[in-house]
């Protein structure tokens, strides 16, 4: 029987399940700097997934590094066997199809697998003027699965039609993709409260699992679109004891994984313990 | 015949950044941004700028809080972790400012067809997204020619002038570089006119010991600046990395015009040394340097 931790943080819930969808030899692109992600791609690789290659900034098939606030580009390029333009990344992996995951996040989510990094309100004197999909609207159809991660459950992001679609999913049927020359992978939203997930165009988001202690009804309150709930839902599976001391020893010791769960006001104070920790780690401070 | 030169002062911009003129800008994320040529541009008062980047972050919230641009092309401004970019929303939401917001995709090839002088590109592009819909001037459906397929063509996109950042170069203007490019190489081949700085100028022998590193060649640069530290507060990897403490003050002045104009005071109305100072100094440089290096591989 595989035992499981019972001290972990939801932080560290979503970045297990995230990693469990890396699969050995996959492509795996680190984007913007999303601390939740990269953790769970170099969890992968010191774990089940040694073989996948990591592409982060400008560098390709990256060594596993200690995450870190400040060097997380220094430790990726100083660990890269090549370095690339943006364009021959774009052109090997994200147009040749051979992305597998480049997980993303976004404003507003809705039922059709439309994302929305873009505005709230219109494009024209918006409510809120968001930075933009940069990769993520091609990333989202062209990589072979299109993994969502939010750390906040609700339904202002959850929404039955995103305000703008920024990029979108367009096929999601696996016939469908393989017509058009894309591999086929599930749409998948880990949230802080469940996984869900999406595999057919005319059919809802599925509950694939619920985290330990929250209810069905929790998820469905929150989630501004309809869900398919199957009678019986399965526990979203726990951080084993190995994979937390994993990940606060050696993969995160700066817990920069638990930044995105910090309410606005507590995360600069937040930010600026950790910046301390690291000036620390050089023996400065 | 005499070798060429194109090494020049920071106050040589002047000369070949115009007002009104599309300025493609280098770097990536918090990463490598010609933060040292952005701050001439705002001592120089060049305004009337458009802006094209496709990840852009402090850079372009610097020149919208100080009016330089009356135009921004892009697919992402944010400064990441730090937050949404202050000046970026506040012109947007409350001023009406005027911005074209493309996929990342379409930026890097339509650089890409304007660096090979021709007017589009077709790829797979984005399909369903509203971008497309919103700024038709630079998409088109088009069919493939051989099989029909429907693809949608990415607008050639040729800049007045490329600024970029990088760790070295010779006299001559050959570029090299170690760490995060973003779209450098594609804005330099697709610019009119193109400026680098660069964090030291070296001996054209010191280029040809490592030639697989110079990713863009001389007849591409037309101005070269040293401007040691010239990425700060950006990242230059794996050389140093992005000084948070600075960003983080950054981001307390911009959160209103008022204090942004002390920050523009304080930090960019000054001479370039005179920053490199206010910012720290050599203490801050070190700093930022040694954490670059000191790295753990798992």
């Amino acid at each position: 029987m595989k035992r499981y931790s019972e001290d972990y943080t939801v932080g560290e819930l979503m970045c297990v399940a995230l990693a469990k969808e890396i699969e050995d030899g996959d492509v795996v692109v680190l984007g913007s700097f999303t601390p939740l992600a990269y953790a769970s791609y170099i969890l992968a690789k010191i774990t089940h997934a040694p073989n996948i290659t990591l592409l982060a900034y400008s560098s390709v098939d990256s060594r596993p590094f200690q995450l870190s606030f400040l060097r997380a580009e220094a430790a990726a390029t100083r660990g890269a066997a090549l370095l690339w333009t943006m364009l021959e990344d774009l052109s090997s992996v994200h147009l040749k199809g051979r992305g597998d995951v480049e997980a993303i996040s976004s404003i507003q989510a809705d039922q059709y697998g439309n994302i929305n990094l873009s505005v709230l309100g219109g494009f024209d004197k918006p409510k809120l003027r968001g930075p933009g999909g940069a990769g993520a609207p091609e990333v989202i159809k062209m990589h072979r699965k299109m993994i969502g991660y939010f750390p906040n459950h609700s339904k202002m992001t959850f929404v039955p039609k995103v305000d703008v679609i920024t990029g979108t999913r367009y096929l999601i049927g696996a016939e469908e993709r393989i017509k058009s020359g894309y591999r086929p992978g599930p749409i998948k939203y880990i949230t802080n409260l469940a996984i869900m997930v999406k595999t057919e165009a005319e059919r809802p988001f599925k509950l694939e699992s619920l985290h330990p202690g929250v209810r069905a009804e929790q998820v469905i309150e929150n989630t501004g679109f309809e869900l398919e709930v199957p009678r019986e839902i399965p526990e979203t599976e726990r951080p084993t004891p190995e994979q937390v001391r994993l990940l606060r020893e050696r993969v995160d010791p700066y817990r920069t994984i638990e930044f995105d769960f910090r309410p606005g006001k507590e995360r600069l104070r937040y930010l600026g313990e950790l910046l301390q920790k690291e000036l620390e780690s050089i023996g400065y401070g | 015949m005499a070798l060429e030169d194109k090494v020049g002062k920071l106050s040589d911009i002047k000369g070949i950044i115009k007002d009104g003129d599309k300025v493609a800008i280098g770097g990536a994320w918090l990463g490598n941004h010609p933060m040292a040529i952005i701050r001439e541009i705002v001592r120089s008062n060049i305004r009337n700028l458009t802006a094209i980047t496709v990840v852009g972050s402090i850079d372009i919230d610097l020149l919208i809080g100080a009016g330089c641009l009356s135009r921004l092309m892009f697919s992402f401004v944010s400064m990441e972790a730090f937050g949404l970019a202050p000046n970026f929303r506040r012109a947007v939401e409350k001023e009406g400012f005027q911005c074209d917001e493309l996929t990342g995709l379409a930026i890097v090839i339509g650089l890409e067809a304007g660096g090979r002088n021709i007017p589009f590109l077709p790829y797979r592009g984005p399909f369903g997204s509203d971008l497309v819909k919103h700024r038709p001037e630079y998409y088109k459906y088009v069919r493939c020619p051989f099989s029909g397929e429907e693809l949608i063509a990415a607008a050639a996109i040729v800049p007045d002038v490329g600024i970029i950042h990088a760790p070295r170069a010779d006299r001559a203007g050959n570029v090299q570089m170690d760490g995060t490019s973003g779209t450098d190489v594609e804005i330099m081949r697709a610019a009119k006119k193109r400026i680098v700085s660069v964090e030291e100028i070296v001996t054209d022998e010191e280029i040809r010991r490592h030639p697989q590193k110079t990713k863009i060649p001389k007849f591409q640069v037309d101005l070269v600046i040293e401007a040691p530290l010239g990425a700060h507060p950006c990242s230059c990897a794996p050389h140093y990395v992005f000084d948070a403490w600075h960003i983080m003050t950054y981001m307390q002045k911009a959160a209103n015009p008022e204090t942004f104009k002390e920050y523009l005071e304080e930090f960019v109305m000054k001479p370039e040394f005179e920053y490199l100072e206010a910012i720290g100094g050599m203490r801050k440089a070190a700093i930022l340097k040694r954490l670059a290096r000191e790295v753990t591989f798992l």
